[in-house]
């Protein structure tokens, strides 16, 4: 009986999925288990695992887009004809080890991945045994469809600045000679850049070179269009309100003592500030808010957002509920997720829904700045470098530590002094750090 | 300068004449190699040149012949020691490897040996498993030892006389199926170093490192690679030992992709050690496994069709450079 | 024993070999072989005490071969050595600084402690390095005289090598050349008797391998390894007709070495009767040449004596140098593998 190798639903929003390369071939013998394929969505690419074994006869090859539930192929008995009408050999192969669960790349493409910020993980190999090959990662950099090409011609084109996508070809395989035509027939316009995020037709400066490209596709790509989206479609205006932090400090410090023989781990100023944000939402719901349809909607949870720097980018994985948890489960929580980014085994789900959110620059010594709302929110708030500062107390001027918090908001939903009244919200529970450490 | 065409194996002979006559303490001896002036005519004319004191017939003998060589070159002379086949080599390998090339060593530098050893190897010509050897990377193995192997007429000329310029032992390898290639050579006496590679022919795609006579069937598999849009760029070593391995992975950091072809036997040849070395410098650089292309694991035979199957060609080489770069 | 020898071996020196022996040579020959005995007998005792490494192979017994020869050389005639080798550079005049220091593997060493006890060299002395290989300088050493004939410098090179090396190829290779191109040059085949622990018996079916001589067409002698006049004389014949130009002569010394193939404690396997060892030990060559010496009113006892005792002083010296020597730098392990 053959059963069906279908393509999953990843995530509630998830509309479509990408076949981006099968990484077994037709008629191999699948354990439960195996990968399958790789699946690209427009937010993160996952490996589609086998759930029960059998011969492997593909419906679609690489490349195919298609919705959640359709079929991608068969795993057979052997002998066994697939629904398509492949049929499977009778005696079960053995599949080349080298394919099975191992992305082949060559160290020089991992080195090129590296120096361009590529993720090796979405290209197809195109070298030997399916391995990436350098090459491969050139081309992704350079953000075109791959087009069969010889090296010769590659070159000639990229010395004439040339687009060898952008060529006519008889027979499917661009050759110097269709690039030496396109060379002589050169003048007439260069193929316009198609990318939606950059509408105006941008030229490199003339005397300059491109030391390295980037595409801005995949987690670059949504970054950029979200991003873009962001900046024109609201009204976004920054308030920074610096707060004292010496209560928290001091708790943790205590904590840190407390906790150091029971190896349990103290939360972070991070945190803190998380969780004091999540409980404030709850005073100032106008900030825990969505615009649909010229109406702006106050929404009951409060699921927190938070950005993680990635390889290449970020992400901005959601805790639900964010304002019912303990700063312990908070804590750990931020931890997982962002564990979870940084090693791709992030689902999409846990992208999705957040309504609010929080980032943080103070690791990296910003004390103010100007974060940029997640589309669909209404604010989000910077966290800021915990520095040193002073302050009078009656005559004495005591030392103090403080950071400054970076509230956008936007300005079609929250105005000015809601925006700073939540702030001082924060600011309050951050002084009394004894209230953020239970949950609900 | 002026250069004309010369085979290779006048090239050679030239720079003999050459360098005998520049320096009185260069002298020849080996099998026939005087009044025959060599079975290859390697050593045309200098009997009637430099006269029966420094050109001299010996008898079968190879390890007095290398021996001889070893003191007199300890005593400050200029020794050529022929061994007519490499295969020959055997015979005379105390000589060589226990005497000539541990004497500075084992001396403490006190003792230099200005000895070099010409032979003729290679395969291609029905001489069968004891005539058609290609022995450099046991010689290379040694301490001591310097192996050349002139892969045109310019270095045949240009690598004896630096050989036999040079302080230590030298081990210079004709190779016999070269005798009449002919290319340009200056009429000037030259030197070429040993230990510098020579770029025969520069890519981008591919790096294919030749040895010998390899580097004319490499450099046709580069024409032939260039029609298909590869572009291969051909290094000759010259010398095996010392090997100039800088050469080789700067052009393997360039192109990604290194093939490696020689008529020696495959186990435990010259191309394992380059291999081995072009990973551990150029590791973050490949696109593609080293690969070797050589002989397998036999002795040469003597059928010819055998023995064409034995040694790499151009198309073996052009096959085997269009796998490393073939993309799907 | 041989009844009838090839005519072109002769046995022993001309009669009245000794006739016109001076007290400078007796005091000189007995000073070479006093040296090398001490120089043995002490590096013998310091490998097998712990304090020097290696392993030694030690000439006690053969001393009047390299005396009697190396008397009628100079400095500029070269010679090549054994893995036996000691007593041939200390004859030659190799100083014991620098050959202890080379034991203990110092850089003050003639090798700079690269090459131990098998690999001695003083180019300065003519000494063209000791060989652990059995046979291995004897082709080098027709080299060394090829090189003077070739440049017509009147020096003549000399090859020692022990009976088991007769029957290697290079030494008929090297042997045949040599009398083909009239080098000049001394085969000196020093005949203890035994190719390491193998008896001549068992090796070969000559009695005297001087007899080889006949297969290159040159001349043979067997002479009285024991008795360094007798060698001297010998090799003084060989080294005039060398001289003459009239190519290479084949020495066999009949001798005896007292120590095991290798070190000093005596016989691991019996392979040797005590009673032969015990024989030529009466014959011993120092011995005999103080005896003869005295008798002849050529020396006396306090001129002997004299050299016993100022050699010992110069190995405890010797020893100490060595002892306070710096040890080689690692970092130079590379050093003189090859010129580039």
């Amino acid at each position: 009986m053959a059963i069906e190798v279908l393509l999953p639903k990843l995530g509630l929003t998830m509309e479509e999925g990408t076949v981006d390369e099968w990484l077994v071939n037709d008629g191999d013998l699948i354990a439960v288990g195996t990968p399958l394929l790789r699946l690209a969505t427009d937010k993160i690419d996952v490996d589609v695992e086998a759930e029960s074994e059998g011969i492997l006869a593909k419906a679609v090859p690489n490349g195919t887009t298609l919705a959640p539930g359709s079929v991608l192929g068969w795993l057979l008995a052997p002998g066994e004809a697939a629904p398509g009408g492949a049929v499977a050999p009778a005696a079960a192969p053995t599949a080349p080890a080298a394919h099975l669960g191992r992305q082949l790349v060559s160290p020089n493409a991992r080195r090129v991945a590296q120096e361009l910020g590529i993720d090796i993980a979405a290209l197809r190999g195109t070298g030997p045994g399916g391995r990436v090959v350098s090459e491969d990662v050139e081309e992704s950099a350079l953000a075109q469809p791959t087009k069969v090409t010889s090296p010769l011609a590659r070159r000639d084109a990229q010395l004439a600045g040339i687009d060898v996508n952008g060529l006519p070809t008889d027979t499917g395989y661009v050759t110097r000679k269709d690039v030496r035509e396109a060379i002589s027939g050169q003048g007439s316009g260069t193929p316009a850049s198609t990318a939606p995020i950059s509408p105006a037709p941008a030229v490199i400066p003339p005397g300059q070179e491109s030391s390295s490209i980037i595409p801005l596709k995949g987690m670059r790509g949504t970054i950029a269009a979200r991003m873009v989206q962001s900046l024109t479609e609201m009204a976004q205006l920054t308030h920074g309100y610096e707060v004292c932090t010496d209560s928290v400090v001091e708790l943790r410090g205590t904590l840190k003592e407390q906790y150091r023989d029971f190896g349990l781990q103290v939360p972070s100023l991070n945190d803190f500030v998380v969780r004091a944000a999540a409980l404030a939402l709850r005073k100032h719901p106008i900030l825990n808010a969505t615009i649909v349809d010229r109406e702006i909607h106050l929404l009951r949870r409060i699921h927190m957002g938070m950005a993680v720097a990635v390889p290449g980018g970020l992400m901005v994985p959601v805790i639900r509920d964010a304002d019912t948890l303990s700063i312990f489960e908070l804590a750990r929580a931020t931890r997982d997720l962002a564990e979870s980014c940084r090693s791709g085994s992030i689902s999409l789900d846990a992208l999705e829904g957040g309504s609010f959110a929080v980032t943080s620059l103070g690791t990296y010594g910003v004390d103010f700045f100007t974060p940029v709302i997640n589309p669909g929110n209404v604010g989000i708030l910077g966290v800021g470098r915990l520095r040193d500062s002073g302050r009078w107390d009656d005559d004495r001027f005591v030392k103090t530590q403080v950071l400054t918090l970076s509230l956008t908001f936007d300005h079609r939903a929250v105005d000015g002094a809601p925006a700073a009244e939540f702030l001082q919200t924060i600011a309050e529970l951050l002084a009394r750090p004894l209230v953020l450490l239970p949950g609900a | 300068m002026n250069t004309r065409e010369l085979t290779y194996v006048k090239a050679f002979n030239e720079g003999m004449h050459q360098i005998m006559a520049e320096d009185p303490d260069v002298f020849l001896i080996g099998e026939d190699v005087a009044g025959y002036g060599g079975v290859f005519h390697m050593f045309d004319g200098l009997l009637t040149a430099y006269g029966d004191k420094r050109v001299k017939d010996t008898p079968i003998a190879e390890q007095a012949i290398i021996g001889l060589g070893v003191g007199a070159a300890a005593r400050g002379l200029r020794p050529v020691c022929d061994l007519m086949f490499m295969d020959f080599i055997g015979v005379a390998m105390d000589q060589i490897f226990n005497q000539a090339a541990k004497m500075k060593y084992m001396f403490g530098g006190a003792v230099s040996v200005p000895l070099t050893i010409t032979t003729a190897g290679g395969a291609g010509m029905s001489a069968a498993a004891q005539h058609s050897q290609s022995l450099e990377a046991w010689l290379a193995h040694i301490p001591g030892l310097k192996v050349a192997m002139p892969a045109s007429p310019y270095d045949a000329k240009g690598l004896i006389v630096g050989a036999i310029r040079d302080d230590n032992p030298v081990i210079v390898v004709l190779n016999k199926k070269m005798l009449g290639v002919k290319g340009p050579v200056p009429e000037e006496l030259y030197a070429i170093p040993l230990g510098v590679a020579n770029v025969v022919r520069e890519g981008d795609d591919v790096t294919i490192v030749a040895i010998g006579r390899m580097v004319i069937e490499a450099t046709k598999a580069a024409a032939s690679l260039g029609e298909l849009g590869i572009s291969a760029e051909v290094i000759d070593p010259r010398t095996v030992q010392p090997l100039d391995i800088g050469t080789i992975v700067t052009s393997a950091k360039k192109t990604n992709r290194v093939l490696i072809v020689h008529e020696a036997v495959e186990f435990g040849g010259i191309g394992a050690e380059i291999s081995s070395q072009v990973q551990e410098s150029a590791f973050d650089y490949l696109d593609a496994p080293v690969t070797r292309l050589a002989a397998p694991f036999a002795p040469v035979p003597y059928a010819p069709i055998l023995e064409s199957a034995y040694v790499p060609d151009a198309a073996r080489i052009t096959a085997a450079a269009r796998k490393l770069v073939e993309r799907s | 024993m041989t009844e009838t020898p090839a005519p072109s071996v002769t046995y022993g020196p001309p009669e009245g070999y000794a006739a016109g022996a001076t007290r400078d040579l007796v005091v000189d020959l007995h000073r070479r072989m006093v040296r090398i005995r001490m120089f043995e007998e002490s590096a013998g005792k310091l490998v097998e005490s712990g304090d020097m490494p290696g392993f030694l192979h030690l000439y006690v017994g053969q001393e009047a071969v390299a005396a009697g020869v190396m008397s009628v050389l100079d400095d500029v005639d070269q010679i090549t050595s054994t893995h036996r080798g000691h007593g041939h550079a200390i004859a030659k005049g190799a100083e014991f600084r620098p050959m202890f220091a080379e034991l203990y593997g110092k850089t003050t060493g003639y090798c700079k402690g690269r090459g131990g006890s098998m690999h001695i060299v003083d180019m300065s002395r003519g000494m063209l390095g000791a060989n652990a290989i059995v046979g291995g300088g004897i082709p080098i050493a027709i080299g060394a005289a090829f090189a003077a004939q070739y440049r017509g410098d009147g020096s003549v090179a000399a090859s020692f090598f022990g009976d088991g090396a007769t029957n290697i190829g290079a030494f008929h290779e090297s042997v045949n050349m040599a009398a083909v191109w009239d080098l000049p040059v001394l085969f000196v085949c020093e005949n203890n008797g035994y190719a390491e622990f193998t008896a001549q018996g068992n090796h070969m079916r000559l009695d005297d391998i001087a007899e080889r001589a006949n297969s290159y067409g040159i001349p043979g002698v067997v002479v009285d390894g024991m008795d360094a006049l007798a060698v001297r004389a010998v090799a003084k014949i060989a080294v005039d007709r060398a001289k003459r130009g009239e190519g290479p002569t084949l020495i066999e010394a009949k001798t005896y070495r007292y120590f095991d193939h290798q070190g000093i404690k005596g016989m691991r396997i019996p392979y040797r009767d005590p009673a032969e060892v015990e024989a030529w030990k009466a014959r011993d060559a120092i011995r005999l040449l103080e005896v003869i010496g005295v008798e002849r009113g050529l020396a006396t006892p306090e001129d002997f004596a004299a050299t016993w005792a100022q050699t010992e002083a110069e190995i405890a010296d010797a020893i100490e140098f060595a002892r306070s020597s710096p040890d080689p730098d690692p970092a130079d392990i590379l050093d003189d593998v090859y010129t580039v």
